[in-house]
């Protein structure tokens, strides 16, 4: 097992454990077998016999990272906008957090809800403190890589052009936002543990997700705009609100320490900096004993669940769904709604398709008119509903308990292909398809009905899309993965993903341009759907 | 030192509205060994996760060593071993791994467990295993490294929830032994299990548990002369009220052989 060097760096730390009752060396001990764990790609139901020999192991993980940096690269604009301390730095924090927080809640929160740990460890003579401790450290060092790998280039940047104390408060406010944004998450999650059980718990920890994900993207247009709105100048009046927006608390800080600024909001909003963090992670210190009673709740089922029939409809409809997908289709639908790993990972995700639309489509609204607007091609902002395809469709080849697996070889299944496509077409009706609905009828309202034959390309390219991801990923049956602890739903391949969408979104305009071009536009596509889903397998 | 290792009074607990435990008294003394069984979700379990500290929210007194757990922190479980039922282990790490980590989680040193653990391999004809990860072992090999982790750093007491699944009958006739000698010694073992021969067989005491309440609790003769039956398996059945394993079974068989 490794001595990993974060863990070294951590025993510089050791006394401020000990302090808070942490037992320091279970602890250490804990995280080394967590990260040596997560190292390891377990191997599934099928290659179990294969033996395993210990290759250099490498962390996916830091595969990952890459990508992470070329995220921050979205930051250096705004190191460079205007001397005014209070804009760019509240801008490039708000992206900045964004980033972090939206990684934490859709990849990491399984780690802060984890369950699996309690019959190994909390049958030992360990305090829950520890435990409690070792799982934020946990999170904690993913979360550095991550701040790492993003802010790498923009400090690298600002030493040369900013010089060093600029650096310096950068880094500290960096991991300030870490830590407040780390407590935070947990606060809340511990709020609603609180107030919630069971079932109901789950549930809402996913819409707690989707919330988050709406507000914070949101919240980015508040910050962004209270400066274009309020004066062109890009100075800003001080209102009370702006307190609530944490990216400007460190705007306040650079403009107090760095800009010369001494307003009674600068200052308030330097104070928040440092307190905001500094008493969250207390607070959530003194809570932890409260968070890990609460957290078996989770693993309690209180209540029945009712059948439902709302889906017979589909045992008629061959042409959507075959007789022989039939079962399995029932299936994935139910695994989606029931597993949990899935949701946290998959719903956040969600809420940020259907903003996403309407971001875009606002941005180039506040350059028109209404009635320019309204006959404007911002309709084609629809397209980025297609962001939640890839992560989703990545994620149905993974299960808590992708053990159960071994069904589908045992069973006398004609075709195991079968599964994959009957689990996507459970995504596309189940999550797909109502948010579809949902944005396209507001957007028939704001465009009017004359959209609808773009709608319906939009909707074929979303079905070619979802076969597309599917063909591009590792094509393993569904639900026959574990979840790792570090699973990056946004690794490389999504990120390439990602692109394909681009490409849609340019044929549609090319077709704008022809007589009926949108009409042939989506006849295309809804032929290119048939051969395609025909032929998947 | 007085000789009761484990003490229960008047336990109860609720989940929900459903009260699962109603009421448990129970004494253990030291070098028992304790055969708990009962049908499915009578109880069993949860008695076990209360007793290790899994599970809080119960009213009662729960007292093991001679100390109420609900007034002490964590460090009466050093003394404990847990089997538990669902055999959860972290399966990506290798056998040494993961035990060197558990032994020290009980205060064990790296090095002596280590050895003991090899060693305790060894012994169950697993020594070229112990630089495997367990993801890759058979179910009787996973069995063998949960009882090597518990019994590593010589507990007191012992919680054995299924202990034997996936053992082979040599096996089991070694872990009987082994049972068997400890509790020679004074250790005290706690054994819940579904099969019944083999309770009957390693058990000095046997507590039934039905309803949430104790139904029986007595040596296997004790019960045999209350209720004149044969054997465990019937005395269960009689205690739990299950006369209709006839017309089960065929009700069974006939649902699956008609269309």
């Amino acid at each position: 097992m490794d001595n990993f060097f974060v863990l070294r760096l951590l025993d510089v730390f050791k006394p401020l454990f000990l302090k808070m009752g942490v037992d320091y060396m279970t602890m250490r001990r804990i995280l080394q077998v967590k990260l040596t764990m997560d190292q390891r790609r377990k191997p599934t139901v099928f290659n179990q016999s294969r033996k395993k020999k210990d290759k250099p192991e490498k962390n996916e993980f830091f595969k990952s990272l890459w990508m992470y940096g070329f995220f921050g690269l979205m930051l250096i604009p705004f190191l460079f906008l205007r001397d005014n301390y209070l804009f760019q730095v509240s801008i490039l924090f708000s992206i900045f957090m964004f980033i972090i927080m939206t990684t934490l809640i859709s990849d990491f929160s399984s780690v802060l809800l984890d369950l699996r740990d309690k019959s190994v460890l909390a049958t030992k003579p360990v305090n829950s403190k520890t435990v409690s401790m070792a799982k934020l450290l946990h999170v904690t060092i993913y979360m550095l890589y991550i701040t790492l790998a993003t802010t790498l280039i923009p400090l690298l940047v600002s030493l040369f052009f900013k010089g060093i104390l600029f650096t310096l408060l950068f880094l500290v406010s960096f991991a300030l936002a870490d830590i407040f944004i780390i407590a935070f998450t947990a606060l809340l999650y511990l709020f609603i543990l609180k107030y919630f059980d069971g079932e109901k718990l789950k549930d809402i920890i996913n819409y707690v997700q989707i919330a988050l994900t709406v507000g914070m993207m949101i919240g980015y247009q508040v910050v962004a705009r209270s400066f274009e709105l309020v004066n062109l100048d890009y100075t800003i009046d001080f209102a009370w609100w702006q307190l609530l927006l944490p990216p400007m608390w460190f705007g306040g800080l650079f403009d107090v320490l760095l800009g010369g600024g001494r307003s009674i909001g600068s200052m308030i909003l330097t104070i928040l900096a440092v307190l905001g963090p500094v008493i969250s992670i207390i607070v959530y210190l003194k809570m932890i004993p409260d968070f890990e009673r609460n957290l078996q709740k989770l693993s309690s089922q209180t209540g029945k669940k009712k059948a439902s029939n709302k889906w017979k409809v589909f045992r008629s409809l061959h042409m959507l769904v075959s007789k022989d997908e039939l079962p399995f289709f029932r299936f994935a639908r139910i695994m989606m709604k029931n597993e949990r790993d899935f949701k946290l990972k998959v719903y956040p995700s969600l809420g940020f398709a259907v903003v996403v639309p309407f971001v875009f489509m606002f941005n180039s609204y506040s350059i028109m008119s209404f009635e320019e607007f309204a006959a404007s091609r911002s309709y084609l902002s629809m397209y980025s509903i297609m962001l939640v395809i890839p992560t989703s469709v990545i994620m149905l080849a993974h299960s808590g308990s992708h053990k159960g697996s071994w069904i589908y070889q045992v069973a006398p299944v004609k075709q195991l292909g079968l599964i994959n496509k009957a689990a996507l077409k459970a995504f596309l009706f189940q999550l797909f398809l109502p948010l579809f609905l949902l944005v396209s009828v507001m957007f028939s309202f704001l465009f009017g009905l004359r959209i609808l034959d773009d709608l319906a390309a939009v909707l074929f390219a979303a079905l070619i899309y979802t076969a597309v991801c599917f063909l591009a990923g590792g094509k393993e049956l569904a639900f026959s993965q574990p979840f790792d602890a570090v699973q990056q739903s946004g690794d490389i391949k999504v990120f390439l993903l990602f692109l394909v969408i681009p490409v849609f979104v340019g044929l549609h305009f090319l077709a704008l341009k022809l007589p009926f071009g949108v009409a042939g536009y989506a006849i295309l596509m809804f032929a290119v759907n048939w051969g395609l889903w025909k032929m998947l397998k | 030192m007085s000789s009761e290792v484990l003490s229960i009074t008047g336990l109860t607990k609720s989940y929900g509205s459903k009260e699962v435990l109603k009421g448990i008294d129970l004494k253990v003394d030291r070098g028992e060994i304790i055969g708990y069984i009962g049908p499915n979700g009578a109880g069993k379990s949860t008695t076990v996760k209360l007793m290790l500290g899994l599970e809080e929210g119960y009213s009662g007194k729960i007292e093991i060593f001679g100390e109420d757990i609900a007034k002490q922190g964590e460090s009466y479980k050093r003394r404990i071993g847990y089997i538990p039922e669902t055999s959860e282990m972290y399966d990506s790490l290798t056998a040494q791994e993961y035990l060197t980590f558990v032994a020290e989680l009980y205060g064990m040193d790296y090095d002596d467990a280590d050895r003991k653990a090899k060693q305790l391999f060894d012994v169950f004809g697993l020594a070229e295993v112990y630089q495997s990860r367990i993801s890759s072992f058979s179910k009787g090999m996973r069995q063998k490294t949960l009882i090597v982790s518990s019994f590593l750093h010589n507990p007191d007491l012992l919680f054995l929830d299924e202990p034997l699944t996936g053992l082979d009958a040599n096996s089991v006739m070694v872990f009987k032994e082994i049972l068997a000698m400890f509790a020679g010694e004074g250790k005290t073992i706690f054994y819940s299990s579904h099969i019944m021969d083999v309770v009957e067989k390693i058990s000095n005491r046997i507590v039934l548990l039905h309803g949430g309440h104790i139904v029986a609790n007595g040596s296997f003769e004790e019960l045999k002369s209350q209720s004149q039956e044969g054997s465990l398996e019937n005395i269960f059945n009689q205690m739990t009220g299950f006369h209709e394993h006839q017309d089960r079974a065929s009700e069974f068989v006939s649902i699956v052989k008609e269309g």
